[in-house]
Protein backbone atom coordinates (compact mmCIF):
# COMPACT_ATOMS: atom_id res chain seq x y z
CA UNK A 1 0.00 0.00 0.00
CA UNK A 2 0.97 3.37 -0.73
CA UNK A 3 2.45 5.23 1.95
CA UNK A 4 0.12 8.37 3.32
CA UNK A 5 3.58 10.54 4.01
CA UNK A 6 4.99 9.47 0.91
CA UNK A 7 1.81 10.67 -1.24
CA UNK A 8 1.20 14.00 1.17
CA UNK A 9 5.10 14.79 0.33
CA UNK A 10 4.67 14.46 -3.48
CA UNK A 11 1.32 16.50 -3.53
CA UNK A 12 3.24 19.50 -0.94
CA UNK A 13 6.62 19.04 -3.67
CA UNK A 14 4.20 19.12 -6.60
CA UNK A 15 1.99 22.13 -5.28
CA UNK A 16 5.37 23.99 -4.47
CA UNK A 17 6.52 23.78 -7.86
CA UNK A 18 3.09 25.01 -9.37
CA UNK A 19 3.77 27.97 -7.18
CA UNK A 20 6.80 28.44 -9.15
CA UNK A 21 5.36 27.81 -12.67
CA UNK A 22 2.96 30.60 -11.56
CA UNK A 23 5.05 33.17 -10.57
CA UNK A 24 7.17 32.57 -13.92
CA UNK A 25 4.53 33.21 -15.95
CA UNK A 26 2.97 36.10 -14.35
CA UNK A 27 6.66 37.58 -14.34
CA UNK A 28 6.80 36.67 -18.22
CA UNK A 29 3.25 38.04 -18.91
CA UNK A 30 4.06 41.56 -17.66
CA UNK A 31 7.97 41.20 -19.64
CA UNK A 32 5.98 40.47 -22.35
CA UNK A 33 3.65 43.60 -22.98
CA UNK A 34 6.66 45.56 -22.47
CA UNK A 35 8.23 44.14 -25.21
CA UNK A 36 5.82 43.19 -27.05
CA UNK A 37 4.84 47.08 -27.11
CA UNK A 38 8.39 47.78 -28.35
CA UNK A 39 8.47 45.78 -30.53
CA UNK A 40 5.11 46.50 -32.09
CA UNK A 41 6.00 50.25 -32.75
CA UNK A 42 9.80 48.78 -34.68
CA UNK A 43 7.94 46.73 -36.54
CA UNK A 44 6.30 50.04 -39.29
CA UNK A 45 9.99 51.23 -39.12
CA UNK A 46 11.16 47.77 -40.38
CA UNK A 47 8.61 46.96 -42.74
CA UNK A 48 8.99 50.55 -44.21
CA UNK A 49 12.64 50.37 -44.08
CA UNK A 50 12.44 46.78 -46.00
CA UNK A 51 10.24 48.48 -48.06
CA UNK A 52 12.41 51.06 -49.30
CA UNK A 53 15.28 48.34 -49.43
CA UNK A 54 13.43 46.57 -51.97
CA UNK A 55 12.31 49.30 -53.86
CA UNK A 56 16.29 50.54 -54.48
CA UNK A 57 16.51 46.68 -55.35
CA UNK A 58 14.03 46.38 -57.47
CA UNK A 59 14.90 49.88 -59.62
CA UNK A 60 18.43 48.66 -59.71
CA UNK A 61 17.41 45.06 -61.19
CA UNK A 62 14.87 45.92 -64.03
CA UNK A 63 16.41 49.29 -64.98
CA UNK A 64 20.71 48.57 -64.68
CA UNK A 65 21.00 51.78 -63.34
CA UNK A 66 23.22 52.89 -60.57
CA UNK A 67 24.49 50.78 -58.15
CA UNK A 68 24.38 47.61 -60.78
CA UNK A 69 28.04 46.58 -59.38
CA UNK A 70 27.42 46.75 -55.83
CA UNK A 71 27.51 43.36 -54.21
CA UNK A 72 24.26 43.95 -51.55
CA UNK A 73 21.79 43.65 -54.75
CA UNK A 74 23.14 41.19 -57.55
CA UNK A 75 22.41 37.26 -56.96
CA UNK A 76 25.81 35.26 -56.14
CA UNK A 77 25.62 32.35 -58.19
CA UNK A 78 28.29 30.46 -56.63
CA UNK A 79 28.48 31.54 -52.94
CA UNK A 80 31.71 30.15 -51.33
CA UNK A 81 30.75 30.96 -47.94
CA UNK A 82 27.67 32.12 -45.77
CA UNK A 83 27.02 33.63 -42.08
CA UNK A 84 24.56 32.42 -40.39
CA UNK A 85 23.11 34.23 -37.30
CA UNK A 86 20.85 32.31 -34.93
CA UNK A 87 18.59 34.39 -32.42
CA UNK A 88 17.84 31.87 -29.01
CA UNK A 89 17.07 32.99 -25.73
CA UNK A 90 19.71 33.02 -22.25
CA UNK A 91 17.06 31.14 -20.47
CA UNK A 92 15.13 27.95 -21.33
CA UNK A 93 12.24 26.84 -19.92
CA UNK A 94 10.20 28.35 -23.18
CA UNK A 95 8.70 25.13 -24.76
CA UNK A 96 9.87 24.71 -28.28
CA UNK A 97 11.23 28.15 -28.35
CA UNK A 98 14.53 27.60 -28.70
CA UNK A 99 14.43 23.96 -29.77
CA UNK A 100 12.46 25.86 -33.20
CA UNK A 101 15.10 27.94 -34.03
CA UNK A 102 17.91 25.29 -33.51
CA UNK A 103 15.83 23.11 -35.53
CA UNK A 104 16.02 25.74 -38.25
CA UNK A 105 19.53 26.56 -38.43
CA UNK A 106 20.93 22.87 -38.57
CA UNK A 107 18.23 22.41 -41.63
CA UNK A 108 20.05 25.88 -43.32
CA UNK A 109 23.49 24.77 -42.51
CA UNK A 110 22.52 21.27 -44.06
CA UNK A 111 21.29 22.59 -47.08
CA UNK A 112 24.38 24.84 -47.49
CA UNK A 113 26.66 21.66 -46.72
CA UNK A 114 25.01 19.82 -49.66
CA UNK A 115 26.12 22.58 -52.19
CA UNK A 116 29.56 22.33 -50.79
CA UNK A 117 29.22 26.16 -49.30
CA UNK A 118 31.17 26.58 -46.01
CA UNK A 119 29.26 28.37 -43.28
CA UNK A 120 30.22 30.16 -40.61
CA UNK A 121 27.48 29.95 -37.61
CA UNK A 122 27.38 33.25 -35.49
CA UNK A 123 25.12 32.68 -32.45
CA UNK A 124 23.32 34.88 -30.28
CA UNK A 125 21.76 33.78 -26.82
CA UNK A 126 23.25 31.03 -24.39
CA UNK A 127 20.81 28.11 -25.29
CA UNK A 128 21.98 28.05 -28.96
CA UNK A 129 25.51 28.60 -28.18
CA UNK A 130 25.25 25.62 -25.72
CA UNK A 131 23.14 23.34 -28.07
CA UNK A 132 25.77 23.73 -31.03
CA UNK A 133 29.02 23.63 -28.64
CA UNK A 134 27.61 20.33 -27.41
CA UNK A 135 27.24 19.04 -31.01
CA UNK A 136 30.93 19.80 -31.39
CA UNK A 137 29.77 22.46 -34.24
CA UNK A 138 31.72 25.16 -34.51
CA UNK A 139 30.86 29.01 -34.01
CA UNK A 140 32.30 31.41 -35.65
CA UNK A 141 31.40 34.02 -33.08
CA UNK A 142 29.08 33.97 -30.44
CA UNK A 143 27.34 36.66 -28.11
CA UNK A 144 25.14 36.09 -24.38
CA UNK A 145 23.13 38.54 -22.73
CA UNK A 146 22.13 40.11 -25.67
CA UNK A 147 19.19 38.54 -26.95
CA UNK A 148 17.46 39.05 -23.30
CA UNK A 149 18.27 43.03 -23.56
CA UNK A 150 18.09 43.85 -26.70
CA UNK A 151 20.28 46.61 -27.42
CA UNK A 152 21.07 48.68 -30.82
CA UNK A 153 24.97 49.71 -30.29
CA UNK A 154 25.61 45.75 -29.01
CA UNK A 155 23.78 44.43 -32.22
CA UNK A 156 24.97 46.48 -34.42
CA UNK A 157 28.66 45.95 -33.20
CA UNK A 158 27.71 42.02 -33.48
CA UNK A 159 26.52 42.31 -37.29
CA UNK A 160 29.20 44.91 -38.38
CA UNK A 161 31.67 42.23 -38.63
CA UNK A 162 29.75 40.63 -41.06
CA UNK A 163 28.20 43.21 -43.29
CA UNK A 164 32.11 44.07 -43.45
CA UNK A 165 33.35 40.61 -44.74
CA UNK A 166 30.57 40.82 -47.41
CA UNK A 167 31.41 43.55 -48.06
CA UNK A 168 34.88 42.64 -48.84
CA UNK A 169 33.67 39.71 -50.61
CA UNK A 170 34.64 37.35 -47.74
CA UNK A 171 31.60 35.56 -47.89
CA UNK A 172 28.65 35.67 -49.92
CA UNK A 173 25.54 35.74 -47.70
CA UNK A 174 23.84 36.69 -44.86
CA UNK A 175 20.85 34.75 -42.99
CA UNK A 176 18.74 35.57 -39.78
CA UNK A 177 17.35 33.30 -37.99
CA UNK A 178 14.53 33.89 -35.08
CA UNK A 179 11.83 33.16 -33.52
CA UNK A 180 9.72 36.20 -33.72
CA UNK A 181 6.34 38.00 -32.35
CA UNK A 182 2.88 36.89 -33.81
CA UNK A 183 0.26 37.21 -31.13
CA UNK A 184 0.05 35.84 -27.55
CA UNK A 185 -0.13 32.14 -28.14
CA UNK A 186 1.99 31.95 -31.57
CA UNK A 187 5.88 32.64 -32.50
CA UNK A 188 6.70 32.76 -36.12
CA UNK A 189 9.83 31.29 -37.27
CA UNK A 190 11.73 34.04 -39.81
CA UNK A 191 14.45 32.82 -41.53
CA UNK A 192 15.38 35.94 -43.27
CA UNK A 193 18.45 36.37 -46.22
CA UNK A 194 19.34 39.89 -45.36
CA UNK A 195 22.25 40.41 -47.95
CA UNK A 196 22.21 40.10 -50.67
CA UNK A 197 19.01 41.72 -51.55
CA UNK A 198 16.46 39.43 -52.56
CA UNK A 199 15.33 40.90 -56.19
CA UNK A 200 14.01 37.65 -57.53
CA UNK A 201 10.32 38.81 -56.32
CA UNK A 202 11.02 41.82 -59.20
CA UNK A 203 8.74 41.50 -62.30
CA UNK A 204 10.86 43.57 -64.34
CA UNK A 205 7.59 43.83 -67.00
CA UNK A 206 5.46 45.34 -64.34
CA UNK A 207 8.11 47.46 -62.58
CA UNK A 208 7.33 51.00 -62.66
CA UNK A 209 8.87 53.83 -65.38
CA UNK A 210 10.04 55.82 -63.13
CA UNK A 211 13.65 55.60 -62.68
CA UNK A 212 15.94 55.80 -59.74
CA UNK A 213 17.59 59.17 -59.12
CA UNK A 214 20.06 58.88 -56.59
CA UNK A 215 20.44 62.31 -54.72
CA UNK A 216 23.91 61.55 -53.91
CA UNK A 217 26.84 61.95 -56.46
CA UNK A 218 28.50 58.89 -55.41
CA UNK A 219 25.36 56.19 -55.13
CA UNK A 220 28.43 54.12 -53.92
CA UNK A 221 28.41 55.76 -50.60
CA UNK A 222 24.66 56.20 -50.28
CA UNK A 223 24.27 52.66 -50.66
CA UNK A 224 26.49 50.98 -48.57
CA UNK A 225 25.74 53.09 -45.66
CA UNK A 226 21.80 52.47 -46.41
CA UNK A 227 22.74 48.97 -46.60
CA UNK A 228 24.60 48.88 -43.70
CA UNK A 229 21.72 50.41 -41.47
CA UNK A 230 19.26 48.14 -43.40
CA UNK A 231 20.87 44.96 -42.09
CA UNK A 232 21.36 46.43 -38.56
CA UNK A 233 18.37 47.49 -37.71
CA UNK A 234 17.57 43.83 -39.21
CA UNK A 235 19.50 42.15 -37.01
CA UNK A 236 18.07 44.73 -33.97
CA UNK A 237 14.53 44.17 -35.22
CA UNK A 238 15.37 40.15 -34.86
CA UNK A 239 16.08 40.69 -31.46
CA UNK A 240 13.80 42.65 -30.53
CA UNK A 241 10.76 40.44 -32.01
CA UNK A 242 12.35 37.42 -30.37
CA UNK A 243 12.70 38.75 -27.12
CA UNK A 244 8.72 39.44 -27.07
CA UNK A 245 8.16 35.77 -28.59
CA UNK A 246 10.64 34.67 -26.05
CA UNK A 247 8.27 35.55 -23.60
CA UNK A 248 5.10 34.92 -25.45
CA UNK A 249 6.26 31.48 -25.12
CA UNK A 250 7.44 31.37 -21.70
CA UNK A 251 3.90 32.60 -20.71
CA UNK A 252 2.69 29.85 -22.26
CA UNK A 253 4.92 27.21 -21.51
CA UNK A 254 4.18 27.98 -17.70
CA UNK A 255 0.74 28.08 -17.97
CA UNK A 256 0.58 24.71 -19.03
CA UNK A 257 3.07 23.52 -16.70
CA UNK A 258 0.85 25.05 -14.10
CA UNK A 259 -2.05 23.34 -15.05
CA UNK A 260 -0.35 20.00 -15.41
CA UNK A 261 0.44 20.77 -12.33
CA UNK A 262 -2.89 21.70 -10.80
CA UNK A 263 -4.15 17.98 -12.87
CA UNK A 264 -1.34 16.19 -10.48
CA UNK A 265 -2.38 17.25 -7.76
CA UNK A 266 -5.84 16.45 -8.71
CA UNK A 267 -4.70 12.57 -9.49
CA UNK A 268 -2.41 12.64 -6.21
CA UNK A 269 -5.52 13.95 -3.84
CA UNK A 270 -7.45 11.25 -4.99
CA UNK A 271 -4.91 8.15 -4.79
CA UNK A 272 -4.37 10.05 -1.08
CA UNK A 273 -8.14 9.57 -0.09
CA UNK A 274 -7.80 5.97 -1.61
CA UNK A 275 -5.07 5.16 0.40
CA UNK A 276 -6.21 7.04 3.90
CA UNK A 277 -9.72 5.14 3.71
CA UNK A 278 -7.81 1.93 2.72
CA UNK A 279 -6.05 2.97 5.83
CA UNK A 280 -9.46 3.41 7.92
CA UNK A 281 -11.21 0.17 7.05
CA UNK A 282 -7.65 -2.29 7.78
CA UNK A 283 -8.07 -0.41 11.19
CA UNK A 284 -11.87 -1.37 11.38
CA UNK A 285 -11.67 -4.91 10.21
CA UNK A 286 -8.56 -5.37 13.22
CA UNK A 287 -10.43 -3.58 15.91
CA UNK A 288 -13.80 -5.58 14.72
CA UNK A 289 -11.66 -8.65 14.73
CA UNK A 290 -9.77 -8.51 17.77
CA UNK A 291 -13.65 -7.53 19.34
CA UNK A 292 -14.35 -10.66 17.89
CA UNK A 293 -11.61 -12.67 19.07
CA UNK A 294 -12.35 -11.64 22.77
CA UNK A 295 -15.60 -13.12 22.82
CA UNK B 1 -1.80 74.01 -53.84
CA UNK B 2 -1.92 70.44 -54.82
CA UNK B 3 -1.04 68.41 -50.77
CA UNK B 4 1.07 65.08 -50.66
CA UNK B 5 1.97 62.42 -48.03
CA UNK B 6 4.45 62.76 -45.37
CA UNK B 7 5.60 60.28 -43.26
CA UNK B 8 8.42 60.05 -40.70
CA UNK B 9 8.77 57.12 -39.28
CA UNK B 10 11.80 56.34 -36.05
CA UNK B 11 12.26 52.89 -34.40
CA UNK B 12 9.99 54.21 -31.84
CA UNK B 13 7.21 54.88 -33.76
CA UNK B 14 5.04 57.02 -36.20
CA UNK B 15 6.37 60.59 -35.91
CA UNK B 16 4.82 62.33 -38.38
CA UNK B 17 1.64 60.85 -40.93
CA UNK B 18 -0.35 63.81 -42.59
CA UNK B 19 -0.62 65.66 -45.65
CA UNK B 20 1.12 68.14 -46.40
CA UNK B 21 1.78 70.82 -49.07
CA UNK B 22 6.14 71.23 -49.21
CA UNK B 23 8.98 69.57 -47.03
CA UNK B 24 12.68 70.87 -46.69
CA UNK B 25 14.72 68.26 -46.10
CA UNK B 26 18.65 67.96 -45.03
CA UNK B 27 19.97 66.19 -47.56
CA UNK B 28 23.54 65.13 -47.52
CA UNK B 29 24.42 66.68 -50.59
CA UNK B 30 22.40 70.11 -49.17
CA UNK B 31 18.89 70.87 -48.20
CA UNK B 32 16.33 70.78 -50.72
CA UNK B 33 12.81 71.03 -50.89
CA UNK B 34 9.90 68.62 -52.38
CA UNK B 35 6.43 69.80 -53.70
CA UNK B 36 3.71 66.94 -54.66
CA UNK B 37 4.72 65.44 -58.13
CA UNK B 38 8.19 65.61 -57.25
CA UNK B 39 10.55 62.99 -59.67
CA UNK B 40 11.08 60.03 -57.83
CA UNK B 41 14.48 60.13 -56.02
CA UNK B 42 16.18 58.38 -53.05
CA UNK B 43 18.97 60.20 -50.59
CA UNK B 44 20.26 60.03 -47.39
CA UNK B 45 19.47 62.77 -44.75
CA UNK B 46 22.33 64.23 -42.09
CA UNK B 47 21.77 65.80 -38.79
CA UNK B 48 19.24 68.57 -39.25
CA UNK B 49 15.76 69.85 -39.46
CA UNK B 50 12.87 69.11 -41.50
CA UNK B 51 10.83 71.66 -42.18
CA UNK B 52 6.80 70.65 -43.21
CA UNK B 53 4.62 73.16 -44.39
CA UNK B 54 1.43 72.03 -43.29
CA UNK B 55 -2.05 72.26 -45.21
CA UNK B 56 -3.13 75.10 -42.98
CA UNK B 57 -0.08 76.69 -43.83
CA UNK B 58 1.62 76.74 -40.57
CA UNK B 59 4.95 74.94 -40.13
CA UNK B 60 6.55 72.27 -38.20
CA UNK B 61 10.10 71.45 -37.51
CA UNK B 62 11.07 67.99 -36.65
CA UNK B 63 15.28 67.21 -36.09
CA UNK B 64 16.16 64.38 -36.93
CA UNK B 65 19.79 63.01 -36.65
CA UNK B 66 20.34 60.50 -39.40
CA UNK B 67 17.97 59.32 -42.57
CA UNK B 68 16.84 58.43 -45.48
CA UNK B 69 14.06 59.49 -47.64
CA UNK B 70 12.60 58.11 -50.28
CA UNK B 71 10.35 60.21 -52.60
CA UNK B 72 7.76 59.47 -55.13
CA UNK B 73 5.24 61.24 -57.12
CA UNK B 74 2.17 60.39 -54.54
CA UNK B 75 4.35 60.35 -51.32
CA UNK B 76 7.30 60.91 -49.30
CA UNK B 77 8.95 58.49 -46.87
CA UNK B 78 11.08 59.82 -44.87
CA UNK B 79 12.99 56.65 -42.24
CA UNK B 80 15.33 58.81 -39.58
CA UNK B 81 17.24 57.26 -36.48
CA UNK B 82 16.15 59.92 -33.87
CA UNK B 83 13.71 62.37 -33.97
CA UNK B 84 12.31 64.88 -32.00
CA UNK B 85 9.10 67.34 -33.25
CA UNK B 86 9.25 70.92 -32.16
CA UNK B 87 5.59 71.32 -31.67
CA UNK B 88 3.34 71.48 -28.18
CA UNK B 89 0.04 73.30 -27.27
CA UNK B 90 1.81 75.05 -24.09
CA UNK B 91 5.01 76.81 -23.71
CA UNK B 92 6.08 74.18 -20.71
CA UNK B 93 5.62 71.63 -23.62
CA UNK B 94 7.46 73.37 -26.41
CA UNK B 95 10.47 73.93 -23.75
CA UNK B 96 10.04 70.85 -22.97
CA UNK B 97 10.69 69.34 -27.22
CA UNK B 98 13.57 71.84 -27.04
CA UNK B 99 15.33 70.56 -24.43
CA UNK B 100 14.83 66.87 -26.20
CA UNK B 101 15.88 68.33 -29.11
CA UNK B 102 19.05 69.66 -27.66
CA UNK B 103 19.78 66.55 -26.52
CA UNK B 104 19.86 65.03 -29.29
CA UNK B 105 22.02 67.17 -30.88
CA UNK B 106 24.45 66.68 -28.15
CA UNK B 107 24.46 62.99 -29.21
CA UNK B 108 25.61 63.56 -32.21
CA UNK B 109 29.29 62.96 -32.34
CA UNK B 110 30.51 65.43 -34.57
CA UNK B 111 29.96 68.89 -33.64
CA UNK B 112 31.01 70.84 -36.83
CA UNK B 113 29.16 74.49 -38.31
CA UNK B 114 26.20 72.30 -39.16
CA UNK B 115 25.35 71.36 -36.18
CA UNK B 116 25.77 74.88 -34.86
CA UNK B 117 23.52 76.14 -37.40
CA UNK B 118 20.97 73.14 -36.57
CA UNK B 119 20.75 74.12 -33.03
CA UNK B 120 20.25 78.05 -34.60
CA UNK B 121 17.23 76.58 -36.23
CA UNK B 122 15.91 74.48 -33.26
CA UNK B 123 15.80 77.67 -31.46
CA UNK B 124 13.69 80.30 -34.07
CA UNK B 125 11.79 77.16 -34.44
CA UNK B 126 10.44 77.53 -30.88
CA UNK B 127 10.95 80.88 -30.87
CA UNK B 128 7.95 80.82 -33.64
CA UNK B 129 5.78 78.89 -31.97
CA UNK B 130 6.09 80.78 -28.74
Amino acid sequence: MANLKDIQRQIKSVSNTQKTTRAMKLVSTAKLRRAEELAKRSRLYAAKMNQVIAEIAGRIKCNKVGGIDNRCFIKIENPKMVDIVFVTADKGLCGGFNIQTIKATKKLIAQYQEQKVKVRLRGIGKKGIEFFKYNEVELFDEVTNLSSKPDKIRSDDFIKASIEDYKDGKIDGIHIIYNGYKNMITQELHVNQVLPVDTDQFDCSQAKESILDIEAQDEEHMLDSLVSKYVEYNMYYALIDSVAAEHSARMQAMDTATNNAKEMVKGLKVKYNKARQAAITTELIEIISGVESMK
Amino acid sequence: MDKFKLEILTPNGVIFNDDIISVTLPGEEGEFGVLAHHASLSTLLEAGVVDIEKEDKSIESVLINWGVVQVDEQKVIVLVEGAVAIRGDSESAIAKSLENAKKLISDIADSGPAIASVSAKIESAAKRLL
